[in-house]
């Protein structure tokens, strides 16, 4: 066991946070408030790869490794979470279900203009009536000739208002009582493919998360993703990379709020002396760096487990599960050292502390994700 | 196609290291390193002569192991090779054995080089010799801080200025020039050219054996300068009070001070009286 990030890790950190601090720093909180996607930095991020993290090289991806992957998450989070949010989204559960269940034309298809960002992914599951619970799903796909004709609505769809490529889970229409699900691969000019407004949120309020409408949108059977495996499998597998990816950017949200809380507290004097100074905020800075420095060994060991090709599915669960309470809880704090200036919008840590909530909610609820770890408890042999 | 070397250094990332007082270097291994930012602006140079011209670009640095990370972001940048000079007997080195080591590897590895780049100065010893000692190693032409080039056939033309005006050269190649940080801002690394420098780069660690040098002339065996003492320059201000009439007062102004006033102003008050 090794404990020390390599030479490689290192560098990645360093070259994402460079370009984070640099490109995504000055204009975060201007984002936020006007709620606007930062094109002009998209267009610098497609060249260095963002959109194409762990794309093969065959298709014009970075071809990194998960550790690599959630590096470099945490590091545009800790800086901006909306767009970290954008990226993670589209890489894996945009992207990555294409390249794990895509058949060999789909992937030659769909995934280099996603790798080098000329089309941003979308994920479509969540429904009016399907929030936590996937399978109640009612978007539905009319077979037709060599067609299905798409019908419904999805709402929070993150990166909705910007995407070039949507996931739609649908369920096949007249094919019995237990509907057959699938993952339809739709772009945005498919006639029927409407965009809703975007949503008005309490935090990643840069990223245009909304709803996505199906009216009589045709799309071939081409672009079923993996022919005939059945969408709630892809969906399942999906979110477990998905997962790692909002630990990762619960991760860089609570590292951004403690960075700068550490800065402040020792800037900031009363009774004469900086605000460090006093026990009450030591304890304070302790608990939050313990909790960030569990929660990152929590997911480089889900994100080893996967490169390792071994079960993650619960390690990712237990690491989205806790650092998205860290998250939650270590910008609370980060308000909270901050005094009065952390609740005013000249101050960072109040974008983090709403930024952090969501990670406990999207991607299934911290409650689900107790589901998912006690199911691998109860059902491990003994 | 042009073949192009880099010198490139690894400092601290941090601007203040702490001296160790017995050794008198810096103590190193408190931080984190770094590619010092001018050699960044050299090789961005590089970079856009590649991406125009088509080049080889090989990065050369001299330091310990840990200075691998440099040469590595050098090829994640877009450079095509690595070469690192790490050894025992290389450490410690000065400005001359530094540029007597990298003139020897330069030879060996490179030899038919058009263009050399380095950076003007580095951030953690700053004295910008390197670049000039190392084009008297070789035994050719260059040019130090120069803000922008172009190359047409055998021939390099360089701005660079000099206190405050601009001044064009040209020089023949093979050549050397240090790249000031005006101009070439580096471009960031992708995330496919990190992996890739990780996992196909091509990164040579030479000792002195491999280039066949003694012992020696490298490191601190082979340094003319020794550092007698470090420490940090204080300033104490002092106040000097004069009192009397005006005409006084000017006349001991000047009596005690034309030295300094007549330096701030670039004349010898001397010349007027
Ligand atoms: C900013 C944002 C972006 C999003 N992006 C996407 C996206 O890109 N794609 C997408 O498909 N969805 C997206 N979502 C939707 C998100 O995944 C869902 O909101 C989430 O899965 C919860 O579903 P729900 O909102 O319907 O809550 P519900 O499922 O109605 O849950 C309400 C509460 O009940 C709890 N609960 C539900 N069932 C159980 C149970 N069996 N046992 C115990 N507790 C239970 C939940 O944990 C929660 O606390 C996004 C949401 C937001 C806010
Ligand atoms: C007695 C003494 C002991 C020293 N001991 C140490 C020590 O133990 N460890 C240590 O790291 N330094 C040590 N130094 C500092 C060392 O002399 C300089 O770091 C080194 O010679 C380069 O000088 P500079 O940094 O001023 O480079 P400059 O001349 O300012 O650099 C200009 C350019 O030259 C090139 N260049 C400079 N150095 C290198 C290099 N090593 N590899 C490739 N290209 C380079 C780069 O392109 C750089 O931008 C010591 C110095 C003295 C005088």
């Amino acid at each position: 066991m090794d404990f020390n990030p390599c030479m490689k890790h290192k560098m990645v950190r360093k070259t994402v946070r460079e370009f984070a601090e640099a490109e995504l720093g000055p204009i975060a909180n201007d984002i936020d408030r006007q709620a606007s996607f930062p094109w002009e930095v998209i267009e610098k991020m497609r060249p260095l790869n963002f959109f194409g993290l762990q794309i093969p090289k065959d298709y014009g991806g970075a071809e990194m490794d998960s550790i690599s992957y959630a590096i470099t998450i945490e590091e545009l989070s800790r800086v901006c979470a909306a767009i970290g949010l954008c990226v993670t989204v589209h890489n894996s559960v945009g992207a990555y279900p294409i390249q794990l269940f895509g058949t060999e034309a789909q992937k030659k298809r769909f995934l280099p203009p996603l790798a080098c960002g000329e089309r941003i992914g979308a994920f479509c599951l969540t429904e009016s009536n399907a929030g936590s619970d996937a399978g109640g799903v009612e978007t539905s796909a009319a077979p037709e000739g060599d067609d299905y004709i798409l019908n419904g609505t999805k709402i929070f769809v993150t990166n909705g208002g910007v995407c070039g490529i949507a996931l739609i889970f649908a369920n096949i229409e007249n094919s019995g009582p237990r509907p057959e699900s699938r993952v339809f691969i739709v772009e945005k000019e498919t006639p029927g493919f409407i965009v809703g407004e975007i949503e008005d949120l309490c935090g990643m309020r840069a990223n245009p998360v909304s709803s996505l409408f199906f009216e009589d949108c045709r799309v071939s059977s081409k672009n079923v993703l993996g022919g005939s495996i059945p969408g709630l499998r892809i969906g399942l597998t999906a979110l477990d990379t998905g997962r790692i990816g909002i630990a990762a950017q619960a991760l860089g949200i609570a590292q951004g709020a403690f960075d700068a809380s550490v800065r402040y507290s020792k800037e900031r004097q009363q009774f004469g002396k900086p605000i460090s100074s006093f026990q009450t905020i030591q304890n304070y800075l302790a608990e939050m760096a313990t909790q960030i420095d569990a929660g990152r060994l929590l997911l480089y060991r889900a994100c080893a487990l996967k490169d390792e090709e071994k079960p993650f599915s619960a390690e990712a669960a237990m690491a989205k599960l806790y650092c998205s309470r860290v998250a939650s809880e270590v910008t609370g704090l980060g308000v909270q050292i901050h005094g009065g200036y952390g609740y005013s919008k000249e101050y960072d840590v109040e974008r983090y502390f709403r930024d952090a909530k969501v990670t406990e909610i999207y991607e299934g609820t911290s409650e689900v994700q107790r589901m998912v770890i006690s199911r691998s408890i109860l059902t491990q042999l003994t | 196609m042009l073949k192009l070397v880099t010198c490139i250094k690894q400092v601290p990332m941090v601007s203040e290291l702490p001296w160790d007082a017995k050794t008198g270097t810096l103590k190193r291994e408190l931080a984190e390193g770094m590619m010092n930012p001018a050699c960044k602006h050299a090789l961005e140079a590089a970079l856009l002569l590649k991406n125009r011209h088509g080049a080889h670009i090989t990065a050369i640095s001299m330091g310990p192991p840990m200075a691998e990370e440099v040469l590595r972001e050098a090829v994640a940048m877009g450079a095509d090779r690595g070469i690192l000079l790490s050894d025992y007997p290389m450490a410690g080195a000065d400005t001359l054995s530094t540029s007597y080591t990298l003139a020897r590897a330069i030879e060996k590895e490179c030899p038919d080089f058009d263009l050399i780049l380095s950076g003007c100065y580095t951030n953690d010893s700053e004295t910008a010799q390197v670049g000039p000692q190392l084009l008297e190693e070789l035994n050719i032409p260059g040019a130090t801080f120069v803000d922008q080039f172009e190359i047409k056939g055998n021939t390099i033309r360089m701005n660079r200025t000099v206190d405050e005006y601009l001044e064009i050269l040209e020089m023949d190649l093979p050549g050397l020039i240090t790249v000031s940080t005006h101009q070439y801002n580096p471009r960031y690394a992708s995330l496919s050219g990190v992996e890739d420098a990780f996992n196909r780069a091509d990164i040579t660690r030479l000792g002195i054996d491999d280039l066949g040098i003694e012992p020696e002339m490298t490191g601190i065996k082979g340094s003319a300068t020794r550092i007698l003492d470090v420490y940090s320059p204080t300033t104490e201000k002092k106040n000097d009070v004069i009192t009397g009439s005006p005409k006084q007062i000017v006349e001991e102004l000047f009596a005690k001070y034309d030295d300094k006033i007549g330096s701030a102003i670039g004349k010898d008050l001397k010349d007027y009286e």
